[in-house]
């Protein structure tokens, strides 16, 4: 844990659809350069509280600050703020009219003005990262399920966030593709990237996570250096989850 | 049908784009429809000719005489179409905004002009014009036809855009995209892809429909018919040949969006 102030700060959330509570009183401090590993059974509501790191979930009640940004602040665009937060989502959501190439570089171009000698540049050096720089020009249509996260996180990627969110990325791939994109996510861990990451890989938790959030029932129950979690888990939820898993 | 505002608004139908008013379009891989299309095409055409050869007197005067008509039906129609798709792209985005006002008069329009008969509302728009300003016979017929197959094209876009997965409108609002920038570069040219062939059943569909303003004094080809069988008393004989052309057109347009749905399903498996 850094000293830093945090660069997300989420306070007191909770979120509810209709009368159910999908969040409940949830705090948690991010610093800058962490990786946090969100874990919990289905409906724990880990994907929720990813979600409204960008607000892509309103919150009922709380308050969540991101870089300095209170998202619930009028004043605040949250557009800006987006920029800075890039998203991977578990069905990857490529822009299926566009190329490889294309899904990179529009979020650049049209957002941020870049001209397109220099986002194609950009995205090539991205997609040559993860690895896939030979697709730039095929449709996603054509390409594997895990080239296709590859493509989704060097999109995320091409607009320089401060903060990945990574909503479960390898639960839609078939197994053998699992790894080539948690690789590109070590690596993105490694050169130190902000990461939020849901996900039910023990084994990239246990490696890249300075701490892992359990969470069930819209509540964090428990957060914990890998160390504790996996060798001496706190909570007694935490540990029937952990008993059924491993 | 509600009628209560909120359920309009929330009225978010799933994916279906089928508005079946107009002429069945061949499938490839209905070979029924296939073959009923070349019975027709092929029987049309070769009445055509046997009248033309056989009975040129008067079938070819009747030919001849109606041509102009078909280049105004064209006319009314494109132009109809190309404002009905302006109307619709701007009826069907009304319609799933979140502003409950904008929302509240697109699904008002839609349910209005859905409710009225097609004759009825060419009436009305043009004696209505006529109190205001005086427009061209054609200008208003092109203008009522517009307002009514707006109505019809603002479900079709509707749906289309309904039809593109949130997971894309997500995926470019993470990336700092606003909302009708996401619409613009995003889901607007991705449901382009499933609106076209609906569209191109309204446009034969609208095709068919702009021989009600012969009525209004538009020379269409149905009024060039009417023109030629009240100076020649010849009915029977001219509305054959205007069924027979119409018929003709139509299926040749069928054929075509047909074409079309083959060939943008092929792109979208590429």
């Amino acid at each position: 844990m850094s000293n830093d102030s945090p660069i997300i700060r989420i306070s007191d959330v909770s979120k509810y659809f209709d009368d159910v509570a999908a969040l409940s009183h949830v705090s948690l401090d991010i610093a800058p350069g962490e990786k946090v590993v969100i874990i919990g059974p289905s409906g724990s509501g880990k994907s929720t509280l990813l979600r409204t790191i960008n607000r892509l979930e309103d919150i009922s009640s709380g308050k969540i600050v991101v870089d300095g940004f209170d998202l619930d602040d009028k004043s605040v665009d949250i557009n800006k703020v987006r920029m800075e937060v890039g998203m991977v989502f578990q069905s990857f959501n490529l822009f299926p009219h566009k190329t490889v190439l294309e899904n990179i570089t529009l979020a650049p171009i049209k957002l941020k003005g870049m001209d397109k000698a220099d986002a194609d540049a950009m995205a090539s050096r991205l997609l040559d990262k993860v690895g896939i720089l030979e697709k730039a020009d095929v449709y996603p249509a054509k390409l594997s399920g895990g080239q296709q996260q590859r493509v989704a996180i060097a999109r995320a990627l091409a607009m320089s966030p401060k903060i990945m969110l990574f909503d479960e990325p390898t639960s839609a791939l078939d197994p053998e593709m699992i790894g080539e994109v948690l690789d590109v996510m070590v690596k993105l861990a490694r050169e130190g990237m902000t990461m939020v990451c849901v996900t039910h890989e023990m084994g990239f938790a246990r490696e890249v996570a300075d701490r892992i959030v359990f969470m069930d029932g819209g509540q964090i129950l428990e957060i914990a250096t890998p160390e504790q979690f996996y060798n001496n888990p706190q909570h007694p939820r935490t540990q029937k989850f952990l008993e059924q898993i491993l | 049908m509600k009628h209560q505002g909120k359920c309009v608004v929330e009225e978010t139908q799933p994916i279906v784009i089928d508005v079946g008013d107009g002429a069945a379009i061949p499938k490839p891989s209905d070979k029924g429809l296939v073959s009923a299309w070349w019975l027709s095409f092929i029987g049309a055409l070769v009445t055509l000719g046997c009248l033309l050869y056989f009975k040129p007197n008067p079938y070819w005067r009747i030919f001849k005489f109606i041509p102009d008509g078909i280049l105004v039906t064209f006319q009314v129609t494109v132009s109809a179409i190309a404002l009905a798709l302006v109307i619709g792209l701007i009826t069907g985005l009304g319609r799933i905004s979140r502003n409950k006002y904008i929302n509240l008069v697109a699904s008002t329009y839609v349910e209005v002009v859905r409710g009225v008969p097609l004759l009825v509302q060419l009436f009305y728009i043009y004696y209505a014009l006529g109190r205001v300003v005086h427009v061209p016979d054609l200008l208003a017929a092109v203008i009522s036809m517009s307002v009514c197959y707006g109505a019809y094209m603002g479900e079709v876009f509707r749906a289309g855009i309904t039809a593109i997965a949130v997971g894309q409108t997500e995926a470019a609002r993470s990336l700092g995209f606003t909302r009708s920038q996401t619409m613009y570069y995003v889901i607007l040219p991705q449901a382009w892809r499933t609106i076209l062939p609906p569209v191109g059943n309204e446009f034969i569909a609208l095709l068919k429909d702009t021989s009600l303003v012969s009525i209004l004094g538009v020379a269409d080809l149905l009024r060039r018919g009417r023109e030629f069988a009240s100076e020649s008393f010849l009915y029977f004989e001219t509305f054959t040949m205007v069924a027979v052309v119409y018929l003709i057109i139509t299926l040749i347009l069928s054929k075509l969006v047909s074409f079309m749905e083959e060939r943008l399903s092929h792109h979208v498996k590429r």
